[in-house]
């Protein structure tokens, strides 16, 4: 039972990274390529307490979710100025330099990696963590702070013009979601005992930004479908029959090229991403 | 409030659909495969064994090549009766070259197919990943191409059947030394795991052997390096030796000689293959470096694999395929000695192999697990490879 078991902890783990970036871009507009490196900095953060410090699990995978937050606030400030295709190029060069910087660096091994990390991570683990995630994150979401991140994606100047201070919250995204990738880059180094600067390159941040579109952009719940699709898809069509495990891939990427015709807007859609849809929906509520 | 109630729903339902798929999706697999091994024995009988690696993405030709190889060598037993009378079954996962892959496909191999052994993984990392999680199934694994250090030393159960890359440094360092007379080294190495590797044995011998004048670093995939050889050019050295894979070397050796950088070009097993010739032409002639395998070597039993390989796969084997196919005959081997049985008795009947004669050199483990074989020396001559030990 350990393979379902080990493919339902990456789902959790992908669950939080998905949810993480809808924070960024489904619900603050803010369109991030480099949410990889925040998972990859909490789990080199994480590990090297544990290994170094010889922390204890829980206080080494906070630290390191504490540490990509750092580092959120960091890049958030001089890049989330930043608007629509700059902030992505700018996030994208981020992603690049913390590689190389995780390859270079004596402490993490370089190229080599971090190894020897215990096993902790499991089921249960990463399911209260994801519980938490979305518990929190809907906290939040419902707070001032969330309708706040909400008013910048529909209309910046608009939510200026009402005196919330875009940057400000920008940041503070940027910051909560760096958090939980960092947590769940945590929860990854100690489910697979190795890390290396590659598992958190520009593919990984693409793969979380394809679970958050093809589940539907703002929406936490669509970001969980998201990352369970796209983590169990490769592994289904392993096991179905040795002529598509052949060709799996071609299919997963077909599979996601049909999602997108059919539901371009993701399978659940957000609550008022459609402006026009949102005021049909305000008349008729009115009616 | 409403929309957020229903999409709650639609994921949970979506979450118990896709549970239930993978789980049907799997055993029937199981069922599926019954009927592929219908031949005389029972399907029970067969005895299973495994080889992960990228089949697909950009480094795909070295676990085409790996399963290749080991394909041949299960065909090879399958043909001579099989382990006593047991049809062999080769069941081969595809990983992407990714860990999160590598680690599914080797508890799929464990769990789902319950083979004996597998082959692989291809890359280091791979290895890392999936190494832990065979160690603690206690599933002897034993991985023919991951060369960076600490790999036998996952476990009792990870073996390795290739050249280390410390060990392929240091005795290409001596040799330089010793045989072509070089005194100044410049590095050139791909900054991952086997360049590092090799850059660090490489350098420690040769600074104590003679000198060096240069290290510079690259990535996987650039393909200009002029920059990084107009520094080595300035420190005048006698050799270049290039730590990464043919691709890379190819260019490099080709910019360095536009640049009018003599340097003798020295390399690693990376350098051995045929593209290293057609993309390197005239730069790359005399260049020396080591080897696992030679397709031109005299002996009966590679020229036997070279035929077998060609006529199967209409192409030239390489180091991955010679390195699996000796791998998975050390294996099949061991495991035709326990009569099918995996586990601990594998285990020790693999530590066992001693002087094993494979196309790649005589066999045998140190205590962890990694090979101890003859180094061959290759150095391109008339655009081929000749062998000069």
């Amino acid at each position: 039972m350990n393979y379902y078991l080990q493919i339902l902890t990456v789902i959790m783990i992908n669950s939080i990274l998905a949810v993480s970036l809808n924070l960024i871009t489904g619900y603050t507009g803010q369109l991030s390529l480099g949410h990889a490196t925040f998972m990859g900095i909490g789990a080199y953060a994480a590990t090297l307490f544990t290994l170094k410090l010889h922390l204890p699990f829980l206080i080494s995978i906070i630290l390191g979710a504490s540490v990509a937050a750092f580092f959120g606030f960091i890049i958030g400030v001089p890049t989330l100025r930043l608007k629509g295709d700059y902030l992505a190029i700018a996030t994208l060069g981020f992603g690049e330099i913390m590689k190389n910087i995780l390859l270079n660096l004596e402490i993490t091994g370089g190229p080599m990696g971090l190894r020897g990390i215990p096993k902790v991570t499991n089921i249960y683990i990463s399911a209260v963590a994801l519980f938490l995630v979305i518990f929190s994150l809907n906290r939040i979401m419902n707070s001032r702070v969330g309708k706040s991140f909400i008013a910048i994606r529909e209309d910046e100047l608009a939510a200026e013009a009402m005196g919330i201070n875009t940057t400000q919250f920008k940041i503070l995204a940027f910051i909560i979601g760096a958090f939980y990738a960092g947590l769940a880059g945590g929860l990854y180094a100690f489910l697979f005992r190795y890390i290396n600067p590659k598992d958190f390159g520009f593919m990984k941040s693409i793969e979380i930004l394809c679970m958050v579109v093809l589940g539907g952009m703002g929406n936490t719940y669509g970001a969980v479908l998201g990352a369970c699709i796209i983590t169990v898809l490769p592994e289904l069509l392993r096991s179905i029959s040795p002529v598509i495990a052949q060709y799996r891939m071609v299919f997963y990427g077909l599979l996601l090229i049909i999602m997108m015709i059919v539901k371009p807007q993701g399978i659940i859609s957000a609550p008022s991403s459609n402006k026009k849809e949102y005021k049909n929906s305000l008349e008729k509520g009115g009616q | 409030m409403l929309m957020s109630k229903r999409s709650r729903f639609l994921t949970i339902l979506f979450i118990i659909m896709l549970t239930a798929a993978l789980l049907s999706g799997c055993s029937q697999n199981q069922s599926e495969k019954s009927p592929d091994t219908s031949q005389p024995a029972k399907p029970d009988e067969t005895i299973k064994i495994g080889t992960i690696g990228p089949l697909t993405g950009n480094i795909a030709t070295y676990g085409l090549s790996t399963k290749n190889g080991v394909e041949i060598a299960v065909e090879e037993f399958n043909q001579n009766g099989g382990i006593n009378g047991k049809p062999i079954k080769l069941i081969s996962e595809d990983t992407r070259g990714e860990q999160t892959e590598a680690a599914n496909a080797a508890s799929k191999l464990i769990e789902q197919d319950k083979v004996v052994a597998i082959v692989g993984g291809v890359i280091s990392s791979e290895t890392l990943t999936a190494g832990p999680i065979a160690n603690d199934a206690k599933v002897v694994m034993i991985s023919s191409s991951s060369t960076a250090a600490g790999v036998p030393e996952i476990g009792d159960y990870i073996f390795r059947n290739c050249l280390s890359d410390e060990v392929q440094a240091i005795q290409l360092a001596e040799y330089a030394v010793k045989e072509l007379g070089l005194k100044k080294f410049a590095i050139m190495f791909t900054n991952n795991d086997y360049g590092l590797s090799l850059k660090e044995a490489f350098e420690a011998k040769a600074k104590e052997l003679a000198g060096i004048t240069a290290i510079e670093t690259y990535n996987d995939g650039e393909k200009d390096f002029r920059a990084q050889l107009t520094k080595i050019k300035g420190t005048n050295p006698d050799a270049l030796y290039i730590a990464g894979y043919y691709t890379e070397a190819a260019k490099i050796a080709q910019q360095a000689k536009d640049q009018g950088l003599n340097a003798q070009i020295l390399g690693a097993d990376g350098f051995y293959s045929p593209v290293l010739l057609e993309l390197g032409g005239n730069a790359v002639e005399g260049a020396v470096f080591t080897a696992g395998f030679f397709t031109d070597d005299p002996s009966e039993n590679t020229q036997n694999f070279v035929k077998v390989y060609k006529e199967k796969f209409n192409s030239e084997p390489d180091m991955f395929a010679a390195q699996a196919y000796d791998a998975a005959m050390i294996l099949l081997t061991a495991i035709k000695n326990t009569d099918g049985k995996g586990g601990e008795v594998l285990q020790q009947e693999m530590a066992k192999t001693k002087d094993f004669p494979g196309i790649t050199g005589n066999t045998s483990f140190t205590d962890v697990g990694d090979a101890i074989k003859d180094i061959i020396i290759l150095k391109v001559e008339d655009g081929k490879f000749t062998k000069l030990r």
